[in-house]
C-alpha cells in the first residue's frame, strides 16, 4: 500500500517535471527577428520600400530604417509584436501600425519584409528564414585543451 | 585561567577563518581596490557560488566527507545547458529547462558514484576524487564524440565544424544573468541579485528542514557510526547513495546558476576545478571534513572570494609579477584543503586512541575488582 | 582425492575464468586491447618497429617513477599520490645543477647528487606527516602533492636563478616553463650503447639504469630491513609485536619513494629533452599510479614485475592509441581511452577489499 502510494507520488513528480519542461520548451524558444525595409518582388509585382520606417519593440526604439536597411530584435516565445512608424514618401504622412506575428517554432532567425507585409501579401511572401553563414574563424576546428592545461582554468571561479 | 583557555580553544577551532581574515586584511589595502568594487564582486560571487557549495553539505552529514564527486553534478548541468542552448531556449525558461534536464543525468551519475563509494568505505574522498577524473573521460567521450554524431546537435555555434563534438566555449548570451537581473536591486551601486538569493534561501530552508526528517536523521546516524545505524535497522548503503544523489542533483542546479551568471560554458574545463574551489571555500568558512553548517558556507564564500579577488593584484603590487598572485591563490586553495584534511585525520586518530585508552582503563578496573 | 579429480575435470573455460579472476578483469581487458593495437598497427599503415621503439622509449622514461610506487605500497602507506613532491626535488636538482654551470653528462650526475638531499628532507617531512595520519594517507598525499607544486610555482618565479639558458630573456629572472636540455644531459642515458636496427631503436643506457635501480629495489626488499618493511605493510600489529619500529619503516619507505621520484623525473627529462616546470608535475602521479595497478599491483601489494608489466602496458596504450585510432576511424579518441583506462584502473583498485587493516 505504502509502496503503491510512493510509486504514484513519483510518477506524479516525473509527469509534473516533464510538463514544466515541455512548457519551457515552448515559451522559452528564442528567435531573432530581422525587419527589412527592402523592395520585394512577388508574382511579377514590385513593392517599394518606405522612405523611413521606425521600429519599436516593447516600447523601445530598435532602429530607424532607410530603404534597403535591416533591423534586428530578439524575442522569447512565438508571439512577437512591434510598432512601426512608416513614412511612404519624402513628404508623406506618418502612419503608425501595430503588428503582431506568430513566429514559426523551428526557425531561429526570421526575416520580415515590411513592404510585403503592409501590402497584405500571403505570409510566405514576406516571411523567410534567415540562414547565417558561419565566419571563417568559426569554420576552423579548435584545439581541445588537455588535462594539464586545465589546472589554472578554474582561476575564473 | 579558564577564560584564557576559552580564547585559546576559540582560536584553535577557527584557525583557518582567522588566518583568512588576516590574509584579506593585509591584501585588501595593498591591492588598492575600492570597497564599492569589492563589495559588488563579492555579492556577485555569492550569488554565483553559494548554491554549488551548499550541495556539499549533505554528504558531510552522512559521514562521506568532502564530495569531490560534485564535479559529476557540474557535468550534468553543463550537458543540460549545451542541449538547451542548441535548442535555442532562452532566458529563464532556458534555465528552468536546463535544471530539469540535469536531474536525470545527475541521478544516474550520482547513483553510480554512490555505488562505487559503498564499495570503497573508509576511502570515500580519494575514490570520489578519482571518480571525477574517470567521469571526465566519459564526459569527453559524450561531448566530444557522441554529441552531433549520436545525440543530435544542429546549431553551428555549438557544434564543431567537423560535424561532431562541442566547441571549446558555448555562449549562453541569451540567458546570461537572467536570474540575477530579474528582481535585481541596486543599493549604492551594488547590484543585489535578489532572485538568486531567494533560491539560495529556499535551499537553506530545505536543508534545515531536511535535517529533521526521517531520512535526514538516518543520514546523521549513518554518519555517526555505520554499524550502529545498521543495527538500528537503517539501510546504510541506500542512505549513502541517496545522500550522494541529492548532492549531485543540487550540484547540477548549482552549476546551471553558476554558468548563467558567467554567460558562457568552457565546455572542457568549467567543471574540472569547480569541486576543488567549492571545497576550499567551504573549509575556509571553518567547516571540517565531518562537520559543516550553512554559516560556514556563507562565511567561506565571503572570505575565500575576497582573497581570490585581491590576491593577484596584491601579489603584483608586492612582487611586481602578476603571476605570483595567481599562483598564490591556487596554492592557498590547495593548502587549505590539505590542512583541513590533516586536522580531520589527526582528530580522528586522537579520538580513536582516547577510546582505546578508555577501554583499557575500564578493563584494568575490571581486572582490579 | 575428490579435489584432485575436480581439478582435472576443470574445463578450459573454468580455467580461463580462474585466470581472469586472479589476473583481474580490467587488467585483462587492457592487455587484450594493447595486443589488438599491436596486431592492428601494420594493417592501418603504422610501422610496427617504430611503434615498438616508441613504446620502449616511453617505457624507459617513465619506469622509475612507477618503481617509486613500490616502497610505499610495501610499507602499507598505499599508493603514493604525493609523487609530485619527489618530482619537485628532482626539478630542484636539475635546475640547480644547470645554475651552477655543469654541462654534459656531469650535469646529470650533479642533478642527482643535488636532488638527493632535497628528496631526503622533503621525504622525511612527508613521512612524518603520513605517520601522523595513518589511514588517510592517499587523500592527504594527493593534496600534499598539489600544494607543493603550486607553492613551487611561486618559487620558480622568485628564487634567484640567473643562468641565461633557464630564465626569461626579457625579464632576466623567473624560470621558463620549459627549459631545453641541449648541451646538458639531453639523451645522456638513452644515447649510451643505443641500438639502432632499421626503424627499431632501443635506449639501452636508460633501460640499464632502470634495471640497476629495479634490481637494487628487489635486493633491498629481500634484506632484513626490506622484509621488516613488508611486514609493517601486511600486518602492522604483528610487526610491532616483533619489535619493528613501524613509524621508522614507514618513514624510510616514504623517503625512498620520494628519492626514486626525483631520480625518475631526471631520467624522464633526459629522454624527453626538456625540463618542464610550474604546473607540469601536477598530475604526474596519476599515470604512475595507474601504471603499477595495470601491472597487477594492489593498494597493498606490489612487485618489480608489476612495475615492468604495468609501465609497458600503460605506455604502450599511450603511444599506440593515437596513431592506430587516427588511422583506423579518423577520430583521435586516444585521450578519452587513456583517461578512462587509467582512472578506471585506479577506481577498480580502490574498490577492492584489502586484507590488511590499518
Amino acid at each position: 500500500m505504502k509502496n503503491k502510494r510512493r510509486f504514484f507520488f513519483r510518477l506524479g513528480a516525473i509527469v509534473l517535471l516533464a510538463a514544466i519542461a515541455a512548457c519551457m520548451m515552448v515559451i522559452g524558444r528564442g528567435h531573432t527577428v530581422y525587419i527589412d525595409n527592402k523592395s520585394l518582388e512577388y508574382e511579377g509585382e514590385t513593392y517599394a520600400p518606405y522612405y523611413r520606417a521606425t521600429v519599436y519593440v516593447n516600447g523601445e526604439r530598435v532602429s530607424k530604417l532607410q530603404p534597403k536597411e535591416r533591423a534586428g530584435a530578439t524575442n522569447i516565445g512565438q508571439s512577437f509584436s512591434m510598432t512601426l512608424e512608416l513614412i511612404k514618401d519624402k513628404d508623406g504622412e506618418t502612419e503608425t501600425v501595430d503588428i503582431a506575428l506568430k513566429l514559426p517554432y523551428n526557425m531561429d532567425g526570421i526575416i520580415v519584409n515590411i513592404p510585403g507585409y503592409m501590402a497584405g501579401l500571403p505570409q510566405d511572401a514576406w516571411m523567410s528564414e534567415f540562414v547565417s553563414t558561419p565566419t571563417e574563424a568559426e569554420m576552423q576546428d579548435e584545439e581541445i585543451p588537455t588535462e594539464e592545461e586545465d589546472v589554472l582554468a578554474g582561476a575564473e571561479f | 585561567m579558564k577564560k584564557d583557555n576559552k580564547i585559546f580553544t576559540f582560536l584553535r577551532d577557527n584557525s583557518v577563518p582567522i588566518m583568512f581574515v588576516i590574509i584579506c586584511a593585509v591584501c585588501i589595502p595593498v591591492s588598492g581596490f575600492s570597497y564599492g568594487y569589492l563589495l559588488n564582486e563579492i555579492v556577485t560571487r555569492m550569488g554565483r557560488n553559494i548554491f554549488l557549495i551548499l550541495a556539499l553539505l549533505i554528504p558531510i552529514m552522512s559521514g562521506m566527507g568532502l564530495n569531490f564527486g560534485m564535479t559529476l553534478g557540474a557535468m550534468a548541468g553543463e550537458i543540460a545547458l549545451i542541449l538547451v542552448s542548441d535548442w535555442q531556449i532562452w532566458g529563464i525558461p532556458g534555465v528552468v529547462l536546463a535544471m530539469i534536464l540535469s536531474i536525470p543525468i545527475s541521478i544516474l551519475l550520482g547513483a553510480f558514484c554512490g555505488k562505487i563509494l559503498n564499495m570503497a568505505k573508509g576511502r570515500e574522498m580519494i575514490t570520489s576524487y578519482i571518480i571525477s577524473f574517470f567521469m571526465n573521460g566519459i564526459y569527453q567521450l559524450v561531448v566530444l564524440y557522441m554529441m552531433g554524431s549520436i545525440i543530435p546537435i544542429k546549431h553551428f555555434s555549438v557544434k564543431l565544424p567537423r560535424g561532431y563534438g562541442i566547441r571549446n566555449t558555448v555562449s549562453l548570451l541569451n540567458m546570461r544573468q537572467c536570474l540575477d537581473n530579474l528582481l535585481a536591486v541596486r543599493v549604492d551601486g551594488v547590484k543585489i541579485p535578489v532572485l538568486t538569493f531567494l533560491i539560495i534561501g529556499v535551499l537553506c530552508v530545505f536543508i534545515v528542514w531536511f535535517r529533521k526528517t526521517k531520512l535526514g536523521q538516518d543520514m546523521r546516524a549513518v554518519g555517526q557510526d555505520m554499524n550502529v545505524a545498521r543495527d538500528a535497522g537503517i539501510n546504510v548503503e541506500r542512505t549513502r547513495i541517496i545522500s550522494i544523489v541529492m548532492s549531485t542533483v543540487l550540484a547540477g542546479f548549482g552549476m546551471v546558476i553558476y554558468l548563467q551568471n558567467m554567460g558562457n560554458i568552457a565546455t572542457y574545463s568549467s567543471h574540472s576545478q569547480i569541486g576543488m574551489f567549492c571545497i576550499a571555500a567551504l573549509l575556509v568558512g571553518g567547516a571540517s571534513v565531518d562537520k559543516a553548517s550553512i554559516g560556514n558556507v556563507f562565511l567561506g564564500v565571503i572570505l575565500f572570494h575576497t582573497m581570490f579577488i585581491v590576491a593577484p593584484k596584491a601579489g603584483a603590487q608586492i612582487t611586481g609579477d602578476s603571476m605570483i598572485g595567481e599562483y598564490f591563490r591556487v596554492f592557498v586553495s590547495y593548502a587549505v584543503i590539505t590542512v583541513a584534511l590533516i586536522m580531520y585525520e589527526t582528530k580522528k586518530r586522537k579520538h580513536k586512541s582516547a577510546a582505546a585508552q578508555q577501554l583499557q582503563a575500564a578493563q584494568n578496573e575490571e581486572a582490579a575488582k | 582425492m575428490n579435489d584432485t579429480l575436480d581439478r582435472t575435470n576443470q574445463t578450459l573455460a573454468d580455467r580461463l575464468r580462474e585466470f581472469a579472476k586472479s589476473f583481474g578483469l580490467p587488467r585483462l581487458i587492457i592487455a587484450g586491447f594493447l595486443l589488438l593495437l599491436f596486431i592492428a598497427a601494420p594493417f592501418v599503415g603504422a610501422d610496427f618497429w617504430t611503434q615498438i621503439s616508441n613504446t620502449i622509449n616511453r617505457f624507459s622514461w617513465n619506469a622509475i617513477m612507477v618503481l617509486a610506487m613500490v616502497p610505499m605500497i610495501h610499507s602499507g602507506c598505499g599508493l603514493n599520490f604525493g609523487l609530485p613532491l619527489g618530482i619537485i626535488s628532482g626539478l630542484l636538482g636539475a635546475t640547480l645543477s644547470i645554475e651552477f654551470g655543469f654541462t654534459g653528462p656531469m650535469s646529470f650526475l650533479m642533478a642527482i647528487l643535488i636532488a638527493t638531499p632535497f628528496a631526503v628532507i622533503l621525504g622525511t617531512l612527508y613521512g612524518w606527516l603520513l605517520n601522523k595520519i595513518k589511514g588517510g594517507e592517499m587523500m592527504i598525499a594527493t593534496y600534499v602533492g598539489f600544494s607543493s607544486v603550486s607553492f613551487m610555482c611561486m618559487m620558480w618565479l622568485l628564487l634567484p636563478y640567473h643562468s641565461p639558458t633557464m630564465v626569461w630573456g626579457f625579464a632576466g629572472k623567473g624560470l621558463r616553463t620549459t627549459i631545453s636540455l641541449e648541451g646538458f644531459y639531453d639523451k645522456v642515458l638513452a644515447g649510451f650503447l643505443q641500438i639502432n636496427i632499421g626503424n627499431l631503436s632501443i635506449p639501452t643506457g636508460t633501460l640499464l639504469f632502470f634495471a640497476v635501480l629495479a634490481f637494487g629495489m628487489w635486493a633491498f626488499l629481500h634484506t632484513k630491513t626490506g622484509t621488516a618493511m613488508t611486514a609493517v605493510g601486511s600486518n602492522p600489529t604483528f610487526a610491532r609485536a616483533a619489535g619493528v619500529n613501524v613509524d621508522k619503516m614507514r618513514m624510510l619507505s616514504v623517503i625512498l619513494s620520494t628519492w626514486l621520484a626525483a631520480i625518475g623525473i631526471l631520467v624522464y627529462e633526459q629522454g624527453f629533452g626538456f625540463i618542464q616546470l610550474y604546473m607540469a608535475p601536477f598530475y604526474m602521479a596519476l599515470p604512475a599510479v595507474s601504471a603499477i595497478l595495470i601491472g597487477g599491483a594492489t593498494v597493498n601489494k606490489a612487485t618489480i614485475a608489476n612495475v615492468i608489466i604495468g609501465t609497458f602496458l600503460f605506455q604502450g596504450i599511450v603511444t599506440m592509441t593515437p596513431t592506430v585510432m587516427n588511422n583506423m576511424i579518423h577520430m583521435d579518441m586516444s585521450e578519452v581511452i587513456r583517461v578512462v583506462a587509467s582512472q578506471g584502473m585506479i577506481l577498480y583498485a580502490l574498490t577492492r577489499k584489502t586484507e590488511a587493516t590499518k
